[in-house]
């Protein structure tokens, strides 16, 4: 069993050093209470609660899984205790609205928070994630009435809520969803049909479980532009504001799956439940897909907490496990064998965790300081531009830190050798755990179709605008400093092959659709490898420049991997724009018939 | 007979219209109406009409000048005017009695053997000439023309049995080459060509609409351009043309059909539209017409009316599969199988039969037919076109299948293979006889789309190609979207001036298509910007200049021969050719301050050696500078050729065709000219500027139109960016300035300009919305 401890020096490296999240509270008004010594005691609080509560339930959780018994759902032991825990610690209060009883603090913030949860444990992680989706739609769609009913019990955690998007004939299509909407007299609505897919569609943690469902009003339009959206609570909320009536939604059964076995995946039926209309009819996509980016980031997050964990359990097993003497002869002569740290392929391996995550948690966190200044800093347009950077980024931390959620768990069980293939030592579970993350809220092919096909045209480059001209400037100032040529000429290497290859996607893919669907998701890690690039010279600098203050060695390491970001990850580019810009042909040419 | 002088009657809009459009020709004109009934001035009518014309928009004038050539009077006073006069036309009221009026009042006054012409688009000539003396009905003949004159190119000519034959020839030939119209030979049958076709298709659309339930969106979105007519369709072109204009129009048809015409079983009595014209809801000009902004409550909402109802909810799109599927050819169209498709096929099945049985009835042959719907009505193609598109032969077998009749013209076709056919590089229409017989261009009309019927291009990128139209004369064709210009355009300027060198004696830059050139592809480059590919941006800049120098200093002639919009770049190109010879409809400019740029392609140092003092100019170093930075901080754009030559977009000896199917014939004409004369490249020139103090002048009077708020904040940066380059950077004026030198003071200003934000967010704005961006 891997043991986790929450990365408070690396976490707190990205924020304070790297970000600057300390200045928030002067920059926005609206996070004046985001000192650096709330925020301190959040992340400490955050960390303890998750070595401790969460963590120790998550292999457990994983072998026990959920049970179902005739609509009744019931999560693995000590799960419902440790949500009764964590609600009352306030957590899912963190980013929500003062309005609504929120604490109002940065999201950024919550990212910190949420990448831990999910290193200690991703199935618990889901129940409040999908609640935090479904807080995040309702505030900015919902009616004034339906703000006050429901939002201020997702606050506080003793609701939980749900998106019900996917029926069996329709996951990214959602164009072709079937379950319908009739009308009421009284203006509310009656909802028939089946859901599936739907995490915590169906627990034992709450009194009540607030589902948004998309459905289909009589006389929508055919397609995509026809979909509305309705919230439909298990249990109708009486006068009071208590749950009343039980409506007819209910969990038909549980899917039984590769991972997260303690998150619920329920199949719900609507049968004739009632709801009410969220934000306007016909206009359900846009409502959902305001939540859904935020949702994909928090999926990212996802991605990120595996690979921590991941590595985290790598290096503990690397440096216990005696096997053969380094190559280049005995380190530890006075053992039996020289641990495994000693070899250069399993050093390949830590190090590639390691210096990608690290490289992640900038990227994720950096766009989650933008998606903070996008909601709430003063100046519209500083505003703007925030967002334009978060729609542009937000594919390719879902896509790029999923894919390498997985990877590092995968790289993980080959560190332990035969005993990660083994359950009870915990590695293989995160494999497990990491797939789906790099399916759901759009899988990565989707991802990166988003980023070739709706990002980069938007505005005729306007989003890429915000990422490119920082980086061109950032190589610009950096470029003449002796001591960063190491780090910024790779880096410029890599900006300059994105820059053709984002020229060539735009130009081709405008000629031949094909095109830039073929050189998506190639194109979408070689944004992310160059992205990442971008934040190890950024964090390298800041390293470099407090060396002589480093007594923990911890600025040593963060130049090693740097070092070792730049000669053995980032080269990947090289071979992604190769492989891009061999264009489509030799996937489109071969007849359907000949697979 | 030569056209000197000529006088119009009537002075409403057509009248006023047609008497512009002469003008605009050189031609001095008088327009004559009747006195008014108060007031002291009797020739207020015209005069006031003169007055419209300055004002209106878009403007029936082509300059100020051709307003002067225009002399206002009256009916009563000034018919002793006529006396050298040699075409009078007629525009006054559709009545009868009173044109006969008036054409026994002109025997006397006319001068003998003078043209006198109707504009009436509803009296038969037959009827008009009806008991008058022979006198008169040897000048007379119907000059038809489309409203508004000056801007559609259809002239429709009706002759009579008596008529002179040289009458209709020296119309002809002064309503092409003078008036730059398309001239069609039209028979003297009701509603003649344009409007028999254009008034039967106007009226199958509504019956077909109104049958098969259609919105009136989703007509107009079929009705358009998925047909080849123009975007606005059916209802929209309704409301624009006035929705009482359609009884009138329907009536005065009705009168004059035979009974057995196809137009009699089509129309019918549709109490909606009489209820809308009662209501006042006459389209544009009244309340509204099918569509109405509704600015109740402080909102603009554009509603349309339910057709069933005839009430008015919020406009919505259609959405119509085979409107898109319309990109697929008119047969993917008309056989689509949602109500789009039956509607297309439903009214064009009916029109194009319709239009095969009237040849030679109304006109001898299909290709006057084609022209008259492409002149008259915008269409991208004529009724036998069309057919052809479908193909003549299943097109009969369809209307056979579903028992509709088919003409004998039609079923001739089918046989035959269709209406039109290429042979030897030449283009043959077919004759109702079943013989096919070339289309001759008449001498003095070269069309480049003739050109590629017969050769293939010397050379040919994605965005441009290079022809050659004879006599060592190559043509350089843009003909990229909307003719912007990208690196393939740039690249092929520079082969093509480098081919002309080595194998060919004269170049002539030139295109058909709606408009010269929009200027740079701003798309590409606004991308490029955005991802930070300065140096691809840079090395467009440097190609460009290079590319445009080259044709400058070119050991041969280059000719431009715009139509349409030239503006920043494609004006930038013209600002290089050694001469120019422009099609009247020339709208020429330098607008990048619209997107936050300036000229970087050699239209700066262009404007500044135009505006270098002439003999009658003021002279010093200023004045240039000055009228350089007006031109292009204004971003001015000439409404016409003739403006252009005031704005000195061109030059006083650079020349105008009236006509655009004459305007590559006149350039290649020029070119040679220039050839015979001994042609020599210019010499660069040096020039004196003022350097920073010119520059600091300049900006204190942009600061002052800020602070009045005539100027935005980004226009600031931007004019000065602009005066640092037209004041010729850190120059004084004891010191000259190189050409180049300015060219690399136009590149820095417009890099340092595209890297601000504001700038960017011009450029995206104006990609978006086509608008400019004021910020």
């Amino acid at each position: 069993m891997p043991a986790y401890k929450a990365p408070l020096r690396e976490i707190r490296f990205v924020l304070n050093e790297l970000l600057e999240a300390e200045k928030l509270p002067e920059l926005v008004p609206d996070f004046a209470d985001a000192t650096g010594d709330t925020v301190e005691a959040i992340l400490e609080e955050a960390g303890k609660f998750c070595e401790e509560v969460l963590q120790p339930l998550n292999h457990p959780g994983d072998e026990e899984g959920c049970h179902f018994d005739n609509g009744t759902v019931t999560t693995p032991k000590g799960f419902r205790e440790a949500y009764a825990t964590f609600i009352e610690g306030g957590w899912t209060s963190l980013p929500c609205d003062p309005a609504y009883g929120g604490q109002g603090l940065p999201k950024l913030i919550n990212f910190a928070v949420e990448e831990m949860i999910c290193s200690a444990n991703l199935s618990f992680g889901m129940y409040p994630g999908l609640s935090n989706g479904n807080y995040n739609a309702i505030h900015a769609h919902g009616s004034d009435e339906q703000k006050a009913l429901y939002l201020p019990k997702l606050v506080d955690g003793s609701w939980t809520g749900t998106m019900c998007l996917t029926e069996p004939h329709c996951g990214t299509d959602l164009g072709l969803c079937k379950t319908r909407a009739e009308a009421n007299p009284d203006g509310s609505y009656r909802l028939y049909g089946t859901k599936i897919f739907i995490s915590a569609g169906e627990h034992d943690f709450t009194e009540n479980i607030i589902h948004l469902v998309l459905a289909r009003l009589p006389d929508a339009p055919a397609g995509i532009r026809g979909i509305s959206l309705f919230v439909c609570p298990k249990f109708i909320p009486d006068a009071d504001g208590k749950p009343g009536t039980r409506n007819p939604v209910v969990c038909g059964s549980i899917e039984k799956k590769m991972g997260i076995k303690a998150s619920s995946t329920c199949v719900m039926n609507f049968d004739g439940a009632q709801a009410w209309l969220v934000g306007k009819p016909h206009k359900g996509m846009s409502a959902m897909f305001t939540m859904m980016n935020t949702a994909r980031l928090a999926v990212g997050m996802q991605g990120l907490g595996i690979a921590e964990a991941a590595y985290q359990g790598a290096v503990t097993y690397a440096r216990d496990r005696l096997q053969m003497r380094a190559l280049t002869g005995a380190k530890f002569p006075e053992k039996p064998a020289d641990p495994i740290i000693v070899h250069p392929d399993v050093r390949r391996m830590l190090l590639t965790m390691r210096s990608i995550t690290e490289g992640c948690r900038a990227l994720a966190y950096w766009i989650g300081y933008h998606l903070d200044l996008s909601q709430h800093h003063p100046d519209i347009e500083k505003r703007q531009e925030s967002d334009d950077l978060v729609a542009l980024m937000t594919p390719i931390v879902k896509a790029f830190l999923t894919d390498h959620g997985f990877h590092a768990a995968n790289l993980g069980v080959q560190v332990y050798g035969g005993h990660g293939y083994i359950r009870e030592w915990g590695m293989e579970q995160l494999v497990r755990d990491a797939r789906i993350t790099q399916i759901y809220e759009g899988t990565n092919g989707i991802q990166a179709l988003d980023l070739v096909g709706r990002k980069l045209p938007t505005g005729t480059g306007r989003l890429a605008r915000r990422f490119f001209h920082p980086v061109a400037d950032y190589i610009e100032q950096t470029s003449e400093k002796p001591e960063m040529a190491e780090y910024v000429l790779p880096l410029a290497k890599a900006f300059a092959k994105l820059q053709q290859a984002t020229a060539w996607i735009a130009q081709a893919g405008l000629a031949n659709p094909n095109e830039a669907g073929a050189a998506a998701t190639d194109y979408q890690r070689l944004f992310a490898l160059t992205a990442l690039g971008f934040m190890w010279c950024r964090m390298v600098e800041i390293a470099l420049a407090r060396k002589d203050d480093d007594r923990d060695g911890f600025y040593a390491a963060k130049v090693q991997s740097a070092r070792f970001y730049m000669a053995r990850i980032l080269p990947e580019t090289n071979s992604l724009f190769t492989i891009l810009m061999a264009g489509s042909d030799s996937l489109m040419a071969m007849p359907a018939e000949s697979f | 007979m030569a056209i000197r002088k000529a006088c119009v009657i009537g002075a409403g809009v057509m009248g006023s219209g047609i008497a512009a459009q002469i003008a605009n020709a050189g031609i001095p004109v008088l327009l004559l109406d009747i006195v008014p009934k108060e007031g002291n001035d009797r020739s207020a009518i015209a005069r006031g009409a003169i007055d419209k014309l300055l004002k209106a928009d878009p403007a029936p004038l082509m300059s100020r000048a051709a307003a002067r050539l225009i002399t206002p009077g009256n009916t009563e006073d000034d018919l002793d005017q006529l006396g050298d006069v040699d075409w009078i036309v007629e525009a006054v009221i559709e009545r009868l009695d009173i044109k006969q009026a008036l054409y026994q009042k002109l025997e006397g006054k006319r001068q003998q053997g003078s043209i006198l012409s109707s504009n009436t688009s509803t009296i038969p000539l037959s009827t008009l000439m009806q008991g008058l003396p022979e006198s008169i009905q040897a000048d007379f003949c119907i000059t038809h023309f489309f409203n508004p004159p000056r801007y559609m190119r259809l002239l429709e000519i009706v002759g009579g049995p008596k008529t002179r034959p040289e009458v209709l020839r020296d119309i002809a030939d002064f309503g092409d080459r003078m008036l730059g119209k398309c001239i069609v030979r039209a028979k003297d049958t009701p509603g003649f060509v344009g409007n028999r076709i254009g008034v039967f298709w106007m009226q199958a659309a509504v019956t077909a609409a109104l049958d098969l339930g259609l919105t009136i969106e989703e007509a107009d979105a079929i009705m358009g351009r998925p047909i080849g007519a123009p975007k606005t369709g059916l209802f929209a072109l309704l409301d624009l043309v006035g929705l009482d204009l359609m009884p009138h129009v329907d009536k005065s048809m009705a009168g004059l059909l035979q009974p057995d015409d196809p137009y009699m079983k089509i129309r019918r009595d549709w109490p909606l539209l009489q209820k809308m014209i009662a209501d006042g809801y006459t389209g544009r000009k009244g309340k509204g017409g099918f569509y109405r902004l509704n600015t109740a409550g402080g909102g603009k909402v554009k509603e349309s009316i339910d057709l069933k109802t005839g009430a008015y909810a919020p406009s919505d799109r259609a959405r119509l599969d085979s409107a898109d599927a319309a990109k697929g050819g008119l047969k993917v169209l008309v056989t689509h199988k949602d109500k789009g498709g039956q509607y297309a096929w439903k009214v064009l099945s009916g029109l194009l039969a319709y239009a095969a049985s009237l040849v030679p009835e109304i006109a001898d042959d299909v290709v006057a037919i084609d022209q008259g719907m492409k002149s008259g009505y915008n269409w991208k193609r004529g009724p036998f076109e069309m057919i052809d598109q479908m193909g003549a032969a299943w097109f009969a077998e369809k209307l056979t299948a579903e028992n509709l009749p088919v003409p004998a013209f039609l079923e001739t076709a089918a046989r035959a293979g269709g209406f039109y056919k290429v042979e030897g590089g030449q283009i043959h229409h077919l004759k109702p006889d079943g013989s096919y017989t070339p289309l001759l261009r008449p001498t003095g009309v070269l069309l480049l789309s003739d050109i590629k019927l017969g050769s293939k291009p010397i050379m040919r990128n994605g965005s441009a190609s290079l022809w050659d139209i004879g006599d060592g004369v190559a043509c350089l064709e843009f003909h990229s979207k909307m003719n912007a210009l990208d690196p393939d355009s740039l690249a092929l300027v520079k082969q093509a001036v480098d081919h002309v060198a080595k194998k060919m004696r004269a170049l002539v830059i030139h295109n058909e298509g709606e408009n010269f050139s929009v200027g740079a592809n701003i798309g590409l480059a606004l991308f490029a910007a955005n991802i930070a590919m300065w140096p691809m941006i840079d090395d467009m800049i440097a190609t460009g200049q290079s590319a445009y120098k080259a044709v400058k200093f070119a050991p041969f002639p280059v000719v431009g021969a715009p139509s349409g919009m030239a503006l920043g770049g494609g004006c930038e190109i013209l600002l290089h050719c050694a001469a120019i010879q422009a099609h009247a409809e020339t709208y020429m400019g330098l607008v990048e301050v619209g997107v936050g740029l300036i000229p970087g392609w050699g239209g700066c140092k262009e404007m500044l050696l135009r505006w270098q003092p002439g003999a009658r100019d003021p002279k010093g170093p200023m004045p240039p500078v000055a009228q350089a930075f007006e031109a292009i901080s204004l971003a001015k754009i000439a409404k016409s050729a003739h403006e252009a030559k005031e704005l000195r977009f061109l030059r006083a000896d650079d020349a105008v065709t009236m006509n655009r199917d004459r305007l590559l014939y006149d350039a290649k004409q020029k070119a040679l000219k220039l050839l015979e004369a001994g042609y020599q490249p210019p010499a660069p020139q040096e020039l004196r500027l003022p350097g920073p103090t010119g520059r600091v002048a300049l900006n204190l009077a942009v600061e002052g139109f800020a602070l009045q708020g005539k100027a935005l904040p980004h226009d600031v940066t931007v004019s000065d960016a602009l005066a640092e380059v037209l004041s010729g950077g850190k120059t004084d004026f004891t010191e000259t300035v190189t050409e180049d030198q300015i060219s690399k003071l136009e590149k820095k200003a417009f890099m340092s300009l595209l890297r601000t934000g504001p700038t960017l967010a011009r450029m995206e704005h104006m990609l978006t919305t086509g608008k400019p961006l004021r910020n």
